[in-house]
């Protein structure tokens, strides 16, 4: 990692907002106050990530994906990452530190939430309705879409509006094709997948060139990761990036609001950036981790968390899949991935299944001959080696996909981020530590969903399935751990992403989300950080700011 | 870098996990304990010192019986070897021209659109699926 701090022009002793955090909704934020004439400087702990440091299109990529391009940190062991016990947790926490966030790695499937995500309490009696609807947060996906040059078909009768995307859909392929005619079969809902890679040059970006590695990073530069969606815009607009900085603590002056935050640049030097308003953008994990660092006389239960609910309610969406293999020649390896369909057949509340709520699916493509052949360590020798080893790899190589379940979770206050008591980062802070157990209800979902999935792929033809109902590693969506709600009591921020306790302390990652839904969040994590940003543009006059 | 006997133990161990047979060659017929395995162990240099592990507990005997006390005995080694074995075979270009895997090579992306769309109109046959909001 380079020691450089990346700004084109000296930082201000006090800037207008600090944001913390450079990725998806940090990146919504600066570019959004800078082009709106605020001073805005942004700190994030990691480095840029050229598209050229991918392995996506060497030969090496499936060797390297298991270890320097792993989404897990505690695998990866980067030099911005920092690490996270899971030893109470059933799922591992997946993301990536430096520009763009976990842009970098995520799959780009583009989901908004259905209408009935927002109300889960009024339509099903759990978890709490968010303080606004679908409809209010309608434009700003749209205005976040064409920003993101989502490309992805319009129509789909699954949502109220059938939204229709900027750029035309990837190709369904051979892949998509087969899955779609099972479905037809079944007579059940499938649309082309929504994804943020770009079917063509838009932007700053090219094509998509159906690598398929896109959750290693994208070696073309077509998939949305916001390094290259929003930052050269941001910083063209004169938005202040230091990068290397690892905030250990927000500050608060003498009111009890946010002042600033302290931060150690590569060299271990400690830094203090003062600012007027603070926005939180860490994600679901990192966020209340800063939180409960930020402990002051007036926020002694760490910043802005008089309820105690700073770090609780964690969501992670467990994740479940059924893979089919089927006869035919179908180039599986083929990106993007990406979504090639999504269905959301099931993705309703039916009570006479035995749980509430539900999934999205996707349809994925199964990667190069290595795929995930790791931990073979115990399993018998001639299940995956000897002849079968030959067998295997022409049985399944280019002829095999995957139905995967996004699972909603409900949240639960007992499942929680706390500060690690003894581990630490490289810089001697805190780790954060999860303690997440899936609920009765999300196993019963997945169990369910699961074996729709596989019904799924024997109408399309499978010859055979393999199924997992909960994958370890599957916490791409960190997300609750900050509630957003109308009553300060039962909620940390409001609906403009405010903490109640500390008015200029505004939160925009997935730490705000009130319930999960069964959708990958980022369309909704970045259009809520579009209309958290907008509102505090539009109301500066009244926004109350530290030093006044 | 393995020395000679290191690369003589692993020889009869990668032909263990990857023999020739169904019409494909062994793990040394494939130049993996030759050449392969030195790229990979470049790529993968965390995974050295496990790897090595199983060259030494896999040191002595029959080949095979000393695949199976390796992953009996130190599954995180197995692990190692079967990883690296398996992405060095692959990273010879003839392997992936007998499996017929090109690679990640540039594919651009097309329109399919009309291999579909008719398949999609029962879809929206179907009608709305989704929960309004409540006012
Ligand atoms: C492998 C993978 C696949 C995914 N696939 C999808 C998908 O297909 N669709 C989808 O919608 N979502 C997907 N996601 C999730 C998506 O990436 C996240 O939801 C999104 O990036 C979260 O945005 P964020 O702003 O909350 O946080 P992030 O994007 O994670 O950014 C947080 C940033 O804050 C920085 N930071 C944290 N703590 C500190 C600190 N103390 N000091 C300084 N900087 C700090 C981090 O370094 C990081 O850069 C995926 C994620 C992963 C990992
Ligand atoms: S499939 Fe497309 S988006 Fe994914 S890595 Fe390849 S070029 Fe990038």
């Amino acid at each position: 990692m380079s020691n450089t701090h990346l700004i084109k022009r000296p930082l201000p002793d006090v800037v207008d907002v600090l944001v913390i955090g450079a990725g998806a909704s940090g990146s919504v934020a600066v570019f959004e106050l800078a082009r709106n004439g605020f001073s805005v400087a942004c700190l994030e702990q990691g480095d840029w990530t050229p598209a050229t440091e991918f392995a996506g299109d060497k030969p090496e990529w499936e060797l390297v994906k298991q270890k320097k391009w792993h989404p897990n940190p505690n695998v990866r062991q980067g030099p911005s990452d920092y690490p996270i016990n899971t030893d109470e947790s059933d799922v591992n926490p997946l993301l990536y530190n430096g520009v763009g966030g976990s842009t970098i790695l995520y799959a780009a499937h583009w989901c908004r939430m259905m209408p009935s995500d927002f109300q889960t309490r009024t339509l099903d009696d759990v978890g709490d309705d968010w303080p606004f609807t679908y409809e209010d947060l309608q434009p700003f996906y749209e205005e976040t879409e064409r920003l993101m040059g989502v490309s992805g078909l319009g129509g789909d009768p699954a949502y109220p509006d059938e939204p229709s995307f900027p750029l035309p859909p990837l190709p369904l392929g051979k892949v998509g094709l087969k899955a779609a005619a099972g479905m037809d079969k079944l007579g059940w809902h499938w649309w082309p997948g929504a994804n943020s890679i770009a079917s063509k040059e838009v932007g700053h970006r090219p094509a998509c060139l159906r690598y398929g590695a896109c959750l290693t990073g994208c070696p073309a530069g077509a998939k949305a990761s916001t390094d290259l969606t929003h930052w050269p815009d941001a910083l063209e607009a004169g938005a202040h990036l230091v990068i290397g900085a690892r905030v250990r603590e927000i500050t608060v002056d003498d009111k009890g609001l946010a002042s600033g935050a302290v931060y150690i640049d590569r060299d271990g030097v400690e830094h203090t950036q003062k600012a007027r308003i603070v926005v939180l953008a860490a994600n679901g994990v990192g966020t209340p981790r800063l939180m409960l660092l930020s402990k002051s006389e007036h926020h002694p239960n760490g910043l802005a968390n008089s309820t105690d609910l700073v770090g609780r309610r964690l969501m992670m969406h467990p994740y479940g899949a059924a893979v089919g293999t089927y006869e035919d020649e179908l180039e599986s390896w083929l990106g993007p991935a990406g979504q090639i369909l999504h269905s959301m057949e099931f993705y309703e509340t039916d009570k006479s299944r035995g749980f509430v709520r539900g999934a999205k699916w996707n349809l994925m493509p199964s990667g190069g001959p290595l795929g995930m052949r790791s931990g073979y360590g115990g399993r018998p020798v001639d299940e995956s080696f000897g002849v079968n080893f030959h067998k295997n790899v022409k049985r399944v190589l280019g002829r095999s996909f995957e139905w995967g379940v996004i699972a909603e979770d409900l949240p639960d206050e007992s499942n929680r981020v706390i500060l690690d008591p003894e581990l630490t980062d490289s810089d001697g802070i805190p780790a954060p530590k999860l303690l997440y157990k899936s609920s009765e209800n999300t196993e019963k979902l997945i169990k369910w969903h699961v074996a729709r999935a596989v019904e799924a792929h024997e109408a399309a033809g499978a010859t055979s399935i393999e199924t997992t109902e909960l994958m370890r590693d599957c916490g791409w969506h960190l997300l609750g751990t900050t509630k957003m709600g109308n009553d300060p009591l039962t909620s940390v921020v409001n609906q403009w992403g405010a903490a109640h306790d500390c008015p200029n302390l505004i939160i925009i990652d997935g730490s705000v989300f009130t319930t999960s839904s069964g959708m990958n969040p980022t369309a909704t994590i970045m259009a809520n950080a579009l209309r958290s940003i907008r509102h505090l543009v539009e109301n500066r006059a009244t926004q109350p700011m530290s030093g006044e | 870098m393995l020395t000679d006997e290191q690369r003589a133990v692993y020889s009869r161990l990668a032909d263990v996990l990857i023999p020739s047979a169904e019409g494909m060659p062994s793990a040394s017929e494939a130049d993996v304990p030759t050449k392969w395995i030195n790229d990979a162990l470049g790529y993968r240099p965390d995974l050295v010192p496990a790897f090595l592990r199983a060259l030494e507990i896999g040191a002595d005997g029959e080949a095979e019986a000393a695949v199976l006390r390796i992953n009996s005995t130190d599954s995180v080694a197995f692990d190692a070897l079967g990883v690296l074995t398996s992405g060095s075979y692959f990273l010879n270009p003839a392997i992936k021209e007998l499996i017929g895997y090109p690679g990640q090579v540039p594919s651009p992306a097309y329109d399919d659109t009309a291999s579909y769309i008719d398949m999609l109109a029962a879809v929206v046959e179907r009608g709305p699926i989704f929960r309004p909001t409540v006012t």
